[in-house]
């Protein structure tokens, strides 16, 4: 048991090492829906704009994000670097997939709106890009970053607001997830209990006793260990992407489970 | 009696677990088949995307005032000649040499495309024009969703392919009809930096250096 237990140890401190010498971060999914961590605008605009993205993701389910960085920790183009992100930050509901995260690198002077396949009729990349080159990206030039800020999540959730239906609830908000209890678990039980059931009823019959009675338990059982690791449906790959509920006590961002496919538009300035 | 009865329930439950565990295995490999199948409808959804867009490109282009005609013929032609692949949208290809096929092809489409855009500097008018910077976007975002999608593709290839090579599933794979289905190549030449060749005219016979698109 030690030994596994050193073993387990060792993988993690290699994996972190990896992790530590590669030049690319993936950062974790974000606790807000506005994520200033370059210092970029007012903590007044920063407010205002997370409460106001909550909002629109109970009106419509809509999931939007907006994060800055001070620099893209990636050697990657910003094309592919965010969409991986975004993908492993799975805004959006699981089946709708209506995420959109906009990325701001202030130092790169960069920025790309990943936009989820639900959305990607509502927020075209022609729009996508309009909307940062009229938008934003003019205002950053000014020095006008609450403004540019504003105006881009406004134009986000005007473009984006009549394509679904909310719920009144965020992700964050909702109690959704439940543990997802592996289905294996659920196989060896049955198979278990098969194996039983066939030795009792041959047991049975040969001291010439009936069987019988024991089929509507195997049923049960099954039923039982289905319904319980059936949990939380759509997300399989959510698992990895660092505590699924965890975060967002208190009605934080907390990723549906939405899909991105490389959608949206990026500029510069 | 009893201990062959007893005997021969044991019997019977190994039996039942090969099963069960058979048909795991099976119904594993069938959801790995479908999920390459999916990615590889995914794939061609965003090929044909782009293939959608160009007719709109070449008009607006070709709107604009003495523009070189060449390069439009050769994105129409490579056009045409990525409509002419006949390949199975619903099912991903099991034959590498027809996927090498139909990746050449769109590649040559790019490759034109790419010879396009850079035409398209030399006309400031037309590369303003809002109905061109439109058709830029989402000529921009397809490619980048077939960068996705191909990504997709080969992880989801991979994970059958891994399952399909993996041992017990090996033993009966096969078996039941689950060969492995090929990758998408990356791109000839994006894994090797270019290479830079100094020819100070020493060498007459040096070979001359790769034309850029």
């Amino acid at each position: 048991m030690t030994i596994l237990r050193s073993i387990l140890i060792t993988a993690a401190i290699l994996l972190l090492g990896i992790r530590a010498f590669a030049a690319e971060v993936i950062p974790p999914a974000p606790n807000g829906y506005f994520n200033d961590n370059a210092g970029a605008v007012s903590a007044t605009t920063a407010r205002d704009l997370n409460a106001k993205l909550q909002q629109f993701e109970r009106d419509t389910s809509n999931q939007v994000l907006v994060v800055i960085y001070p620099k893209m920790q990636s050697d990657s183009s910003i094309e592919d670097y965010t969409q991986r992100v975004a993908q492993k930050w799975r805004g959006g509901q699981p089946k709708l997939n209506n995420g959109a995260v906009l990325f701001v690198f202030v130092q790169d002077r960069a920025m790309f709106l990943q936009v989820g396949y639900g959305l990607e009729g509502a927020l075209p990349d022609a729009t996508s890009k309009n909307i940062i080159d009229t938008q934003i990206i003019p205002q950053i030039r000014a020095n006008d970053w609450d403004g540019a800020m504003r105006s881009g999540v406004d134009s986000v959730i005007a473009a984006t607001r009549g394509e679904y239906k909310g719920t009144g609830r965020t992700v964050g908000d909702g109690d959704l997830k439940t543990p997802n209890s592996s289905p294996t678990a659920g196989i060896c039980a049955f198979v278990g209990i098969m194996i039983i059931v066939i030795i009792f009823s041959s047991l049975n019959r040969s001291r010439g006793y009936g069987y019988g009675g024991m089929g509507p338990v195997i049923v049960g059982g099954l039923l039982a260990s289905r319904g319980r690791s059936s949990g939380w449906g759509g997300g399989g790959s959510f698992g990895g992407g660092g505590g699924g509920g965890g975060f967002g006590g208190g009605g934080g961002f907390s990723g549906g489970g939405g899909s991105f496919g490389g959608g949206g538009a990026g500029g510069k300035w | 009696m009893k201990k062959i009865l007893i005997v021969l329930a044991v019997l019977v439950g190994i039996v039942v677990l090969f099963g069960i565990w058979l048909a795991g295995g099976y119904n594993r490999l069938v959801g790995l088949s479908q999920t390459v199948d999916k990615q590889w409808a995914q794939v061609q959804t965003v090929y044909q995307r782009r293939a959608d867009l160009i007719p709109n490109l070449v008009n607006t282009v070709s709107g604009s005032a003495n523009f070189e005609k060449s390069t439009l013929t050769e994105v129409t032609n490579a056009r045409a000649s990525v409509g002419q692949l006949k390949i199975d949208p619903t099912a991903a290809p099991t034959d590498p040499q027809q996927l090498q096929q139909f990746q050449a092809a769109q590649n040559q489409l790019s490759g034109a495309l790419s010879r396009l855009l850079v035409v398209v500097e030399r006309y400031p008018e037309l590369k303003s024009s809002q109905n061109f910077m439109n058709l830029q976007a989402q000529l921009e975002g397809t490619e980048n969703r077939i960068a996705v999608e191909r990504r997709n593709f080969n992880e989801a290839v991979q994970a059958y392919n891994t399952t399909t090579k993996r041992f017990p599933t090996v033993l009966y794979a096969g078996m039941f009809g689950f060969s492995p289905k090929p990758y998408f190549q990356s791109e000839a030449g994006a894994e090797k930096a270019p290479t830079v060749q100094f020819d100070f005219g020493n060498n007459p016979n040096a070979p001359k250096p790769p034309v850029e698109k």
